[in-house]
């Protein structure tokens, strides 16, 4: 029987959703475990992950020198169980960083920030083992001008990449539009003083780009800002020692109207605002960002008036010590923030619950340096890398490259496995992804 | 905005856990009026060809997908035992049919398709019972199709041009995610909707932008 539609009254409308709805709860069951990173648009994972995708950048002289999607197995009934399991080489480097899948989860799309190549990984059709099915190789002549794919982020049967750069090689940033079937669809630069494209600025409008993330419910996007290639593929140590480089970074927040694809307001957030997480809660609207160089975690809300403004709210470690803080993961509850900090390779866990003011419960050295950070859904298992990027790593005994895998109970860390990259002839392991076979049941 | 009722039991849906289904069932503050942008001010650059393909009307008869040429097409592909979102989205088609119906101007452009990619339940018999329930009776509205497909095989292509995967789930369920299409005159699929953004206002907006386009008098100039 097909379901009865009700057209007559609002009344009958309604008693159609509500056998809708039952039938929806009755399917959905517990929780269900995925990641907290990822864009709300997407499918979600039917269970616990079963697999880690880390795309990892390719080491000259390590196994075949190529970035690569590195499948590590996370089921813990498996006689492979922590292990690397299978390897989808992209041949050559293209300094390997971030990616994201489609909504429907069947491609996860990773970005090469040398030379702006995209590459696309089918991963639904054997989930453990990903394979390559199609590059993109004319971003930055296609985007008009855009270089650097930073991510990949799902809309509705599109991909969102911001970029980092341009042909030119500097900060000036754009978000790129693709089609999920990876063609081209439309360029949205970032506002600058110049061009501020209707934006109210607060104080300058500097163009650089980072994150992109959407809060669907509020019809709102927030990018953040980072540096061009000219500064992001120098080694780090001589951009140090130059003054007039370390002045072109991004200082700058822009919220947007999503569907316009418009900027509304420039936010002055200084010093380099790096990773966006929207709090999931359906009152919670706001989002956390870090910033690299001033080592604060900034909080982004709106208020009752439907403005929007960013201030910080607390210290990541000794911001006096240059920590440098990367990577940041919030729990699904919007209660616990774990920020990782590069230099020192520790992670901090702070209760978030009063966003206002953040409060840090633990932290802990995962290595001599440390980049990204996943966490399941439920909170409970959470993965940490290593890489930042090929020129910024540190070196010698320092250079450490894994992915460590621990348990969270609340209150502190627990290791369930570690790969060191190095050692396994991998690379530099860098984003992560979780994976599951359920998603794709047929 | 939607009914209460409706709204409160996809927040208590939401709550209960992701879905394997749809990314987000819409939260209760989904239906909350965010500033919707004046049609003609932003642009809706084309996404990709929107597919044809042969089809069947509710009395069982072939005709194309898109039908004639000419107007806006806001297609929606669904089944008609689905449990979770797809009643959603075709409440939400309704509001917008009645929505457009007072605006003549504008629903006499446009049209509705809904589509069933489960074309072995979902007969021109159960469609047109499915469409009764459903498609607005004032002669304002724009004219909503119930489409299904002869089987798997004449489906197939059509999902595959729009990128709809549809995989068996459990108890007979169609695992997929939510999405609708707003095609130009042209057949060019110029906005892809989940279910978060499906609001009529908005569609309706975005209706409006493409019409604006067409005459010329809009802002929003495809490329």
């Amino acid at each position: 029987m097909p379901m009865a539609g009700i057209r007559a009254t609002p009344l009958g409308r309604s008693t159609l959703a509500f056998g809708a709805a039952s039938a929806l709860l009755i399917m959905t069951g517990p929780v269900r475990p995925d990641e907290t990173c990822q864009s709300p648009y997407m499918a979600k994972i039917t269970g616990i992950e079963d697999f880690v995708y880390v795309w990892t950048l390719g080491v000259d002289g390590l196994g075949d020198g190529s970035d690569k999607l590195v499948t590590i197995d996370a089921r813990e009934t498996s006689a492979t169980f922590g292990k690397p399991i299978h390897v989808a080489s992209v041949g050559g480097r293209h300094e390997a960083h971030h990616g994201g899948f489609t909504d429907d989860r069947r491609q996860f799309w990773a970005a090469g920030l040398s030379d702006s190549r995209i590459f696309i990984f089918d991963v639904a059709t054997r989930p453990a083992t990903p394979q390559l099915v199609k590059v993109i190789d004319d971003f930055v002549e296609r985007s008009g001008g855009a270089a650097g794919p930073h991510g990949a982020y799902a809309l509705p049967g599109r991909m969102l990449i911001p970029s980092l750069s341009n042909r030119h090689g500097t900060g000036r940033a754009a978000l790129v539009e693709y089609s999920n079937e990876g063609d081209y669809v439309t360029t949205h630069w970032l506002p600058t003083d110049a061009e501020p494209n209707g934006a109210r600025i607060e104080g300058t409008a500097d163009g650089y780009g980072y994150d992109a993330r959407v809060l669907p419910r509020r019809n709102v996007m927030l990018t953040s800002s980072f540096t061009g290639l000219e500064n992001y593929m120098r080694p780090l140590g001589d951009l140090m020692k130059d003054g007039e480089a370390m002045k072109r970074f991004g200082h700058t927040m822009v919220l947007w109207d999503f569907h316009a694809r418009q900027p509304r307001t420039v936010l002055s957030v200084p010093g380099v605002p790096l990773e966006i997480r929207w709090a999931w809660g359906p009152q919670n609207t706001y989002a956390f960002t870090s910033t690299a160089l001033t080592a604060k975690l900034w909080l982004v809300r709106e208020d009752e008036r439907g403005a929007w403004s960013a201030k910080p709210v607390a210290d990541i470690g000794d911001p006096s010590t240059l920590p440098v803080p990367v990577d940041i993961s919030l729990s699904a509850d919007d209660r616990t923030l774990f920020v990782d900090t590069f230099m020192d390779g520790t992670t901090r866990v702070f209760d978030v619950s009063d966003p206002d003011t953040p409060r840090q419960i633990y932290e802990k050295k995962i290595g001599s340096q440390l980049n990204m950070v996943s966490q399941s859904w439920d909170g409970k298992r959470i993965y940490y890398t290593s890489s930042l990027l090929a020129n910024w790593d540190k070196t010698g005994a320092e250079n450490e490259q894994f992915l460590k895998a621990y348990g969270w109970n609340g209150k502190e860390l627990a290791p369930r496995f570690a790969i060191d990259f190095t050692a396994e002839r991998l690379g530099r392991p860098h984003m992560m992804a979780f994976g599951a076979t359920s998603l794709y049941a047929k | 905005m939607r009914p209460a009722v409706l709204l409160g039991l996809a927040a208590l849906a939401f709550g209960a856990a992701a879905l394997a289904h749809d990314a987000h069932p819409p939260r209760p503050e989904a239906a909350a009026v965010f500033p919707i942008p004046p049609p003609g001010s932003y642009r809706l650059p084309a996404i990709k060809p929107a597919a044809r393909g042969s089809v069947l009307d509710e009395a069982g008869r072939p005709r194309d997908l898109l039908g004639d040429a000419g107007g806006i097409t806001v297609l929606a592909l669904i089944y008609t035992r689905c449990g979770d979102v797809c009643p959603l989205a075709s409440a939400d088609m309704a509001r917008l049919q009645d929505l457009a119906a007072t605006d003549p101007a504008v629903g006499r452009r446009m049209r509705l398709v809904t589509l069933s990619f489960d074309p072995e339940h979902d007969t021109p018999e159960v469609m047109r019972d499915f469409a009764a329930g459903w498609r607005s009776a004032d002669p304002l509205a724009p004219p909503w199709a119930f489409l299904t497909a002869p089987g798997r095989a004449e489906i197939a292509p059509i999902l595959a041009a729009y990128g709809q995967r549809v995989d068996g789930g459990p108890n007979g369920a169609l695992n997929h995610v939510f999405r609708a299409f707003l095609i130009d005159s042209g057949c060019r699929v110029r906005n892809i909707y989940s279910l978060d953004f499906f609001e009529p206002a908005l569609v309706l907006t975005d209706v409006r932008t493409l019409l604006l386009e067409e005459s010329g008098s809009g802002e929003a100039q495809d490329r």
